[in-house]
């Protein structure tokens, strides 16, 4: 069994429930609580993750690729964003950003984004990596229009 | 979740029924929990507006408002005003029914089996008559006027019917009701696109449809009902899925409306009608219980022995019910009729017929109810019940649940009755209370949900841990069907109370938990309480008293819900009603509300923390008044 994965996503299937970026928010919320008293209006906890239209109205939900050849990693200066060797993924360690924001420039899907409120850091998709049961957007997907694949 | 040979069904307190569901060859609720866990949090908050054409909108941090400009609070309030109107509604519907019943019963000259509550009600609300026809009559007639009195005039019996403190704390508040029916209107009014957005105006309209919800719906329900029906006796019986017997012709009844049955009842025990069973090969009929018409029956079996055999379970036990194969018919009539036992009924043959146009099932033939005609439908719904009998017993297996629930369930409580047991006033209760044998009581209401830890599962819990701590539990809703069958109503179950209880259980040879029945007697557990109340000179919110509905499932709990918050009561729910997306409703129902009407929302899922919670404001209220 591969030790890499990757959230996979069928467009077609999602339905733009944004159950995956309320799912990103209770993850990463600063607070302990249930999905019931996540604050929806709090503005310092933003989803990794969100749904785009194209001109059609079809959806297209938007997922940190972890990329293979990560332009967010080549891009960084400080080296706050890197390529983890063993598992593949792209990590961010705020504590070494200068918030050049050269990886949001760089990012090819445009998923990486500064913080709304303070502008002085990223969000970044952690693929979980506290949760041992993996990305918690893709358990709550209700149409499986995401999905993990593991990665040869 | 649970496993059975591959098929998961949800957590159940009623380990029996849950071995027995999982074993099922087909769909229940039970299983359809799994397939529906993922749900969305948008609309688990109440934060989705499907209002108009711009929607359905939705609340995060980057789109804080509606395309409108609706905030979250206004998003939530509004929906929540819907869902208690709509409750309101429900409850307003079967008052209406059960008042015009008594009024064409008493025109006919038709039976009136509880004069007792009818000269208490004329008492209550100043009426005399010079037979007790003419007496039913008007107070029917006072009943009706003021369900249907516009909503700027205000409704004449709550001042009669409401414990004197409160009406003025209403009146005060400026929430005393206008005509019940008008006040739902003005709900849905209120609430359509782009009308009120003013969240704390639209809570106190759920207090104002709260308090004629209780006054019409629930109290003056039963009381009529009890006039027509007959009063309530403490008893013994049988619950759980043990009650049905396949020798019988059976009629499975759901819904809230008792006194649509109260013709055919009689009809099922004519000499005449039995023989006519007896002629298909059954030794007669049977009115199998389920849901809360079924408790209704159960608190009133004393009159219906030899046909009313038992409840056999709550709303999400019709499908296991069904599933025995036993139940020939299910006759209908409000909810909480599943739509779920259509497909089962289709498998196996049950005939569906439905007497109540507003809870029509796809499967049933409609036979709306008419006073005028019921004779013509009683006949009917007999010779069609026979037919189902003569053929689908023949080609079905029955897939009985004998070991299912008990015998010994003590039923009939109710306002009258538990004070007559009591030795005819409450002191006895009271000197209990004072002296801190009973630490206090909780009444456990409401339905009856598959997913505040599974069927039952916090209901029966939470029950367990009160009566632990010497609370004394009082039940009515669907929450009863599920406790009752767990066998916490038997006085066996006195060896779970805390020693002090368990002591007094044991010398009066009573259980723990005291079944008033359906949901409508919510309305009875509102009278024990002001009983209570007036017997220690102080209003409602001062009694070491709680509510719980820990399983609340529906529109209508949220009326009922209402209620209790307009009585100063803390309520506890075990799921929040849609409500955490709006801080303005959270602020005010669990804590502003204190200051208003002396009630408190409180929600938590965990039965041994809600124990607690409900104990110390138990104990808070025991050290104001010095006991």
């Amino acid at each position: 069994m591969s030790q890499i994965q990757r959230i996979m996503i069928d467009h077609t299937k999602c339905n733009g429930c944004k159950s995956c970026s309320l799912a990103c928010m209770q993850a990463h919320r600063q607070d302990s609580g249930s999905l019931y008293d996540l604050d929806l209006t709090d503005g310092t906890n933003e989803s990794r993750n969100s749904i785009q239209t194209d001109a059609n109205g079809v959806y297209f939900p938007l997922f940190c690729r972890h990329c293979d050849d990560p332009q967010c990693v080549s891009a960084c200066m400080s080296g706050a964003m890197t390529k983890n060797p063993e598992n593949k993924l792209v990590q961010y360690d705020g504590k070494q950003c200068a918030a050049c924001f050269m990886c949001v420039m760089n990012c090819p899907f445009g998923i990486i984004k500064p913080d709304n409120p303070t502008k002085t850091y990223v969000i970044k998709c952690d693929f979980c990596a506290k949760d041992k049961n993996g990305p918690n957007c893709v358990r709550a997907c209700p149409n499986k229009a995401i999905y993990i694949e593991e990665v040869v | 979740m649970t496993e059975y040979n591959g098929c998961v069904t949800c957590k159940s307190a009623d380990k029996v029924l849950e071995k027995f569901i999982a074993q099922l060859p087909m769909e229940t609720s039970h299983q359809r929990v799994e397939s529906q866990k993922l749900k969305c949090g948008f609309g688990l908050q109440g934060v989705c507006c499907r209002l108009c054409a711009n929607g359905p909108c939705r609340i995060t941090p980057n789109s804080p408002r509606g395309v409108c400009g609706a905030t979250s609070d206004v998003m939530v309030v509004r929906n929540f005003l819907r869902a208690v109107a709509a409750g309101s509604g429900c409850y307003i519907h079967v008052v209406e029914n059960v008042a015009r019943h008594l009024k064409n019963t008493a025109q006919a000259k038709g039976p009136l089996k509880g004069l007792q509550t009818l000269d208490r009600l004329c008492e209550m609300i100043g009426i005399a008559g010079a037979d007790s026809y003419e007496k039913a009559i008007k107070v029917a007639d006072a009943v009706l006027a003021d369900l249907y009195k516009p909503d700027f005039e205000k409704m004449q019996l709550v001042q009669k019917l409401a414990y004197a403190p409160r009406y003025q704390t209403w009146q005060k508040l400026g929430i005393l009701p206008g005509g019940a029916k008008s006040e739902v209107f003005k709900g849905v009014v209120k609430t359509s696109t782009n009308l009120s957005s003013d969240p704390v105006d639209m809570l106190v309209d759920c207090l104002r449809l709260g308090i004629s919800t209780g006054l019409y719906g629930l109290l003056l329900t039963n009381l009529l009902n009890d006039v027509l029906l007959g009063e309530p006796k403490i008893r013994m019986a049988p619950v759980g899925l043990r009650v049905i017997d396949p020798e019988y012709i059976n009629i499975m009844i759901t819904g809230h409306q008792h006194v649509l049955f109260a013709h055919l009842q009689e009809q099922l025990v004519q000499p005449e009608i039995v023989k006519l069973a007896n002629a298909a090969g059954a030794k007669g009929f049977r009115l199998v219980g389920c849901t809360c018409v079924g408790q209704e029956l159960q608190l009133r079996g004393v009159h219906y022995t030899g046909l009313f055999e038992g409840h056999a379970g709550n709303n999400y036990a019709s499908e296991a019910i069904l599933a025995t194969g036993a139940i020939d018919v299910v006759l209908s009539e409000f909810n909480c009729t599943l739509p779920g036992i259509e497909p089962i009924c289709d498998t196996l043959n049950i005939k569906q017929i439905c007497i109540d146009n507003v809870a029509k099932k796809a499967n049933a033939e409609m036979k709306q109810f008419s006073f005028e005609e019921k004779a013509r439908i009683s006949t009917e719904i007999i010779n069609e019940t026979i037919e189902a009998y003569k053929t689908r017993r023949p080609k079905t297996t029955l897939n009985l649940l004998k070991e299912h629930g008990n015998d010994n369930t003590l039923t009939g409580v109710s306002e009258v009755t538990l004070k007559e047991f009591l030795g005819g006033n409450w002191s006895p209760l009271i000197d209990l209370i004072v002296s801190g044998q009973i630490k206090g009581v909780a009444a456990v209401v409401g339905c009856s949900n598959l997913t505040a830890g599974g069927y039952d599962v916090l209901t029966v819990e939470l029950t367990k841990e009160l009566i632990a701590k010497d609370i004394i539990v009082l039940t009515a809703g669907c929450s009863s069907g599920g406790i009752e069958n767990c066998g916490l109503m038997t006085p066996q179950a006195a060896e779970l109370a805390g020693p002090k209880l368990k002591a007094i259980c044991q010398k009066l040879g009573i259980p723990p938990v005291l079944n008033f029945g359906p949901c409508l007697a919510i309305g009875r557990l509102e009278t024990v309480a002001v009983e209570l109340a007036k017997a220690l000179n102080i209003d409602l919110p001062q009694l070491p008293l709680v509510l719980s509905a820990p399983q609340w499932l529906e529109e209508q709990a949220l009326a009922d819900g209402a209620f209790g918050l307009a009585l100063g009561l803390p309520l506890h729910l075990g799921l929040p009603p849609f409500i955490t997306g709006s801080k303005v409703a959270v602020k005010v129902l669990t804590e502003d509300m204190k200051q208003l009407t002396g009630g408190q929302v409180i929600i938590n899922a965990d039965a041994k923390e809600s124990a607690n919670i409900l104990e110390q404001i138990i104990m808070d209220k025991r050290k104001a008044l010095k006991i």
